[in-house]
């Protein structure tokens, strides 16, 4: 049945090994360098880890934190940081060493999903396995999101790995279970999604293997209880105003054009009981919420530009390939009418996790929903596998050979824009330009008294940290830190960089200035220009 | 039983349809836009004399405001026009009438096409006669269907007549002689709506291809057929060939036309010739970028959110809702997973997957998608889909065994009932209660209004100069329209002149068409435009008012 692919299963292993060299190359190639710089949070997970690799204290001084990391206010989940202190401490603190965890997990998922669909189709399915594995390795949505510190990366794995582990404890290897709940515990304190995604996904699975689970009940208990232990810090941490506040900030529900809308609803229908039913505010949220989450399953957005956001998408590409769009509603066919194995699983995955994106206003977001992969992927894959199936032996050779070159066509599409044009096209949404200004700044510092520097472009300070190399002591003690009311942190000055939102009114004579280019008073003396890669100027350093 | 008689059942469906079709007509929505109106005083015109509004004799294109249309519905509009007047309903009528037309056809065309006997579904045999009537009736209250029944809109009509092809043609593959029925009746849509002159022909290719053998066996059937569609649409073709401009509309909306595409490719080209980039060369191309624009405008059209919860435009949906139900949505994809494993001649269901995946076709080369309107075509081919959907799912429910699983399920059915209760109450408040609040602005209320007043006024005033600019676009039309003017003396004045869309109307009576700023002419000038635009402090100011409350048009005395 699966002969017409490899014959060998030799064969088959190596051709795991090159996928996986392949998910390698194209994940950690010029990884430094492409996207051309470090965003904030990027600079914050290297930042805090560099101060926890030297005396186990955040950049703030906390002590080994547990369920959070304060950085800019936004209370990051404390795994990656971790992630980066062994990376940082052997490459140094630079941008490789940032995203050196996200990469190295996202060639992980690639070794994974090999397993995990084998798992889940049964072991024969070792070319669908293949396949799937294949298609992660050059999906450009797990490119990209592997290329840069993006912890939800690394969450999407914590995910596929513990649910591999649980299929393959439910498959006899009981002792297995446990670790399947480590893993899922990690995803949560890695990203906020999976904090959603796993309770769900963990329930359903109960239900599903309860009688299998039953069988084993003492490793079950062991597990739970020790899942249980290690996920209480993080219930804690969520019910504080803390964790709250951010998801109140993005969330739909406090959208109030809903509720004026179903006022005036009401009012048009002269307050009639039933149009106060037929307009409660209750259901009108709900559509809204589904709304959003569908708008993540919109068709140009999968295939076509993907996420409006450039640092998820080169915007010429979907998420997916355009040449998948057949093999994915194929493969969606395919998988309810075969209904191999645990078939289930991968709708169940894939719709499980777009319940979290769906409370934001933001939406599509191929980062809130990055642990639906790779069952796009593996629903790809199997269209792939059973159509070429159907097809007559004699024109199998061909079959496979006009499919590959589309996908070569349609990746060399993708690679010649993300590694060629990409950078040059968005560099200022990668904050582009910060580097070489903190170096500059860094060299002259001894120069002035006071350098101010601009915050319109966002959170300089942890530039200055990260690129001077600051020791985390000196900057505990001379940091002016300031906390707003939402929470957000404020670093007024360290050292003698001054950080203001108002740089223009700042009249010092002596002092160097470093804003953007529109900011600069008409006579103040350029000393140094910071450009994008397209040539327009980011920031500029002068004195009065 | 006589409710088990479907064709009863189709009976009471097409009451239905016609209530939910004639309510309110004219009234809901509120007033007629631009195409309206222009079909309407078209078909007034041809009545009483012969010739459109630019004088040209039985046109089969209207020229209209310069974007050529199909004038099959204008004819359509005569009989209505002469029986009724210029008004609200008469203009909308037709469209009533084929949209109810097209309910009683669907529930044939699905009969036909699953081959009129028994189907079996999940090991049950259903007669295919209950499917129609479920589809039939899941078309009558459809939000969609409703939609572009209740107005002018010669897509509708277009629907119609192409599922009258479809159910002719596999009628005339056991009785030849519907067969040159069929393409004759296809052919007319070329006459009838763009986006149809595209997907008609294109269908009925596919037909032909799909059945080449059983047509092969009634060869001289099909050559009478083709040729005698040939004729219908040759006198398109001479117009197309011998009009520089009969193209400009189908020019002016395609996305080859979109210059805003190629920009960044464009740029991205200079950095490869800098950078002799030969890969870069070959893929920063246009070709490419308008590929992946035809093919994102095809998919558009499978945007759940569209077709579920936001619709596109305000005039193509109710407001704040989208073109099916919402408790359809899980019928849709059980449906088409039924009908694509359903046992049923593999030709038949092949021709109707071909139906609906064309149907997106024209639309995909044009800007504005997705576009409820060109896509118009689509409607019955979700109703049969969710129609299968939930017999399946009726069936599934009754064949469950398990007790307790069983009556968890019929509970959870009861709920989806009441879901489904409100879904469509939620949709007849939206439509015919909150519609003309939220939309009336979109379907340009006030003209009514304003005319009749400004006609009152008019002995009193030397001039009367109306804005044309957005939104008054066209406003010479809706005057036209709303005071009856007699086409004889419109013609004898010249009628509509052409030259583009922004050129000064000449008009007619007292009346002038033109940029209200800066009116310089002298004697007692009565000025229509924007409230913004007509400055408080003129003499006899009067405001007309959407039905939100919000101003609509000003009138004053210069």
């Amino acid at each position: 049945m699966s002969g017409w692919f490899l014959k060998t299963e030799e064969m088959k292993k190596y051709l795991l090994l090159i996928i996986v060299i392949l998910a390698f190359l194209l994940r950690f190639l010029f990884l430094g360098s492409n996207p051309p710089s470090l965003t904030w949070d990027e600079t914050a997970w290297g930042y805090n880890a560099y101060a926890i690799g030297i005396d186990g204290k955040d950049e703030f001084g906390k002590f080994l934190p547990l369920t959070y990391i304060e950085s800019f206010g936004d209370f990051k989940p404390p795994v990656y940081m971790y992630l980066s202190v062994l990376p940082i401490k052997i490459f140094g603190l630079n941008e490789f060493s940032v995203r050196f965890a996200s990469a190295f997990f996202g060639v992980l998922s690639v070794l994974v999903t090999y397993y995990l669909v084998l798992e889940i189709f049964g072991k024969k399915q070792d070319n669908l396995a293949l396949i799937s594995a294949f298609i992660l390795a050059i999906s450009p949505w797990h490119i990209m999101l592997s290329r840069a510190a993006f912890e939800a990366n690394v969450a999407s794995f914590f995910v596929l790995l513990g649910m591999y582990l649980f299929l393959k404890s439910v498959n006899g290897k009981s002792y297995l279970f446990i670790f399947s709940v480590i893993s899922f515990v990690l995803s949560m304190y890695t990203f906020n999604s999976p904090r959603i995604v796993v309770p769900v996904l963990v329930v359903i699975l109960c239900f599903v293997y309860f009688k299998i689970l039953v069988k084993n009940l003492k490793t079950i208990i062991i597990a739970g209880i020790f899942g249980i232990l290690l996920f209480l810090p993080l219930l804690f941490f969520l019910q504080t105003p803390q964790a709250k506040l951010r998801f109140n900030e993005v969330n739909i529900f406090s959208d109030i054009s809903v509720i004026k809308r179903t006022n005036q609803e009401i009012k048009n229908d002269n307050n009639a009981l039933f149009s106060k039913i037929i307009h409660n505010r209750r259901l009108t949220y709900s559509v809204e919420y589904v709304r959003h989450y569908l708008d993540n399953l919109n068709p140009k957005f999968l295939f076509i530009t993907g996420d409006g956001n450039p640092k998820f998408s080169i915007q010429d590409v979907g998420q997916l390939y355009i040449w998948e769009i057949p093999f994915f509603i194929a493969g969606i066919i395919f998988l309810f009418r075969k209904r191999e194995g645990r078939f289930w699983i991968v709708p169940t995955l894939l719709l499980i996790s777009i319940i979290p994106a769906g409370f934001a206003r933001e939406t599509p977001h191929a980062l809130r929903i990055e642990s639906s992969l790779p069952m796009f992927q593996i629903f790809t894959a199997i269209g792939i596998y059973y159509l070429f199936l159907m097809i007559p032996k004699k024109k199998k050779a061909i079959s496979v050979g006009m499919l590959s070159l589309i996908i070569i066509v349609n990746f060399i599409y993708f690679a010649q824009n993300y590694f060629i044009h990409y950078s040059r096209e968005f560099s200022g949404e990668w904050q582009y330009g910060y580097k070489e200004a903190v170096i500059y700044a860094d060299s002259v510092k001894n120069d002035y008294r006071n350098i101010y520097v601009t915050e319109s472009l966002g959170r300089p300070y942890i530039y200055f940290l990260f690129y001077s190399h600051f020791l985390p002591q000196a900057f505990r003690n001379e940091a002016k830190i300031e906390r707003e009311v939402f929470g957000f942190v404020h670093i007024d000055s360290f050292s003698n960089y001054k950080f203001t939102n108002d740089i223009a009114h700042v009249r010092e004579v002596g002092a160097l200035y470093i804003s953007s280019p529109n900011e600069k008073p008409e006579n103040g003396k350029i000393l140094k220009e910071f450009k994008l890669i397209n040539g327009k100027i980011a920031l500029v350093a002068y004195t009065l | 039983m006589i409710f088990k008689k479907p064709l009863f059942l189709l009976l009471i469906v097409i009451l239905i349809a016609v209530f939910l079709r004639a309510y309110k007509l004219g009234s809901v929505p509120p007033s007629l836009n631009w195409d309206e109106v222009s079909l309407g005083y078209n078909a007034y015109s041809i009545l009483h004399t012969g010739k459109d509004e630019y004088g040209k004799l039985l046109p089969l294109v209207l020229q209209s405001y310069d974007d050529y249309k199909p004038a099959l519905y204008t004819y359509l509009a005569i009989p209505t026009v002469a029986l009724l007047g210029l008004t609200e309903i008469a203009v909308r009528l037709p469209s009533v009438a084929f949209g109810v037309i097209a309910i009683a056809l669907v529930y044939f065309l699905i009969i036909e096409l699953l081959g009129g006997k028994n189907v079996k579904i999940l090991d049950k045999e259903i007669k295919s006669q209950y499917i129609g009537v479920l589809a039939a009736l899941l078309l009558a209250i459809s939000p969609w269907h409703i939609q572009f029944s209740r107005i002018a809109f010669e897509s509708n009509v277009g629907l119609t007549i192409n599922i009258a092809v479809f159910y002719l043609f596999l009628k005339g593959l056991k009785k030849s002689v519907f067969l040159p029925i069929s393409f004759f009746v296809g052919a007319l849509n070329i006459h009838m709506y763009q986006s149809d002159r595209v997907f008609t022909p294109l269908f009925l290719i596919a037909l032909s291809v799909i059945f080449y053998k059983q047509l092969l066996k009634v060869k001289k059937w099909f050559m009478f057929s083709v040729f005698l569609a040939f004729l219908v649409v040759l006198p398109f073709i001479v117009y197309t060939f011998t009009n520089s401009n009969a193209l400009l509309r189908a020019k002016g909306v395609s996305v080859f036309s979109d210059q805003q595409l190629v920009e960044r490719s464009s740029s991205k080209l200079l950095q490869d010739s800098e950078t002799h980039n030969t890969v870069g060369k070959i893929f920063d191309n246009r070709r490419i970028e308008f590929g992946k624009a035809v093919v994102s405008g095809y998919i558009s059209h499978f945007d759940l959110n569209w077709l579920f919860i936001t619709g596109d435009i305000e005039r193509h949906h109710a407001p704040f809702m989208g073109l099916l139900y919402l408790f359809e949505f899980p019928f849709l994809f059980i449906g088409i997973y039924i009908l694509l494993f359903l046992k049923f001649d593999w030709r038949y269901k092949l021709s109707f997957f071909s139906y609906f995946l064309l149907v997106p076709v024209p639309a995909s080369i044009t800007s504005g998608v997705p576009h409820a309107v060109r896509a118009l075509n689509f409607e019955w081919t979700f109703e049969l889909f969710i129609a299968l959907g939930v017999i399946a799912s009726l069936l599934f429910i009754l064949s469950v065994k398990n007790k307790i699983f069983s009556l968890s399920l019929k509970l959870f059915s009861i709920i989806y009932l009441l879901l489904t209760i409100l879904n469509i109450s939620y949709y007849v408040n939206q439509y015919f209660f909150q519609q003309n609040y939220y939309s009336s602005a979109d379907w340009l209320y006030g003209y009514k209004q304003m005319i009749s007043y400004v006609n009152s006024q008019r002995p009193n005033y030397d001039k009367i100069i109306v804005e044309n600019q957005v939104p008054f676009d066209q406003s010479y039309m809706f005057f036209l329209f709303y005071l009856k003017v007699d086409p004889l003396y419109y013609q004898s004045l010249g009628g509509t002149k052409t030259g583009g869309f922004k050129e000064e109307h000449k008009g007619f009576y007292n009346l002038t068409f033109r940029h209200i700023r800066d009116v310089k002419d002298t004697g007692r000038i009565l000025v229509v435009g924007k409230p913004g635009d007509i400055s408080e402090n003129l003499k006899n100011r009067k405001v007309f008012y959407y039905l939100n409350g919000d101003a609509a048009i000003a009138v004053a005395e210069k």
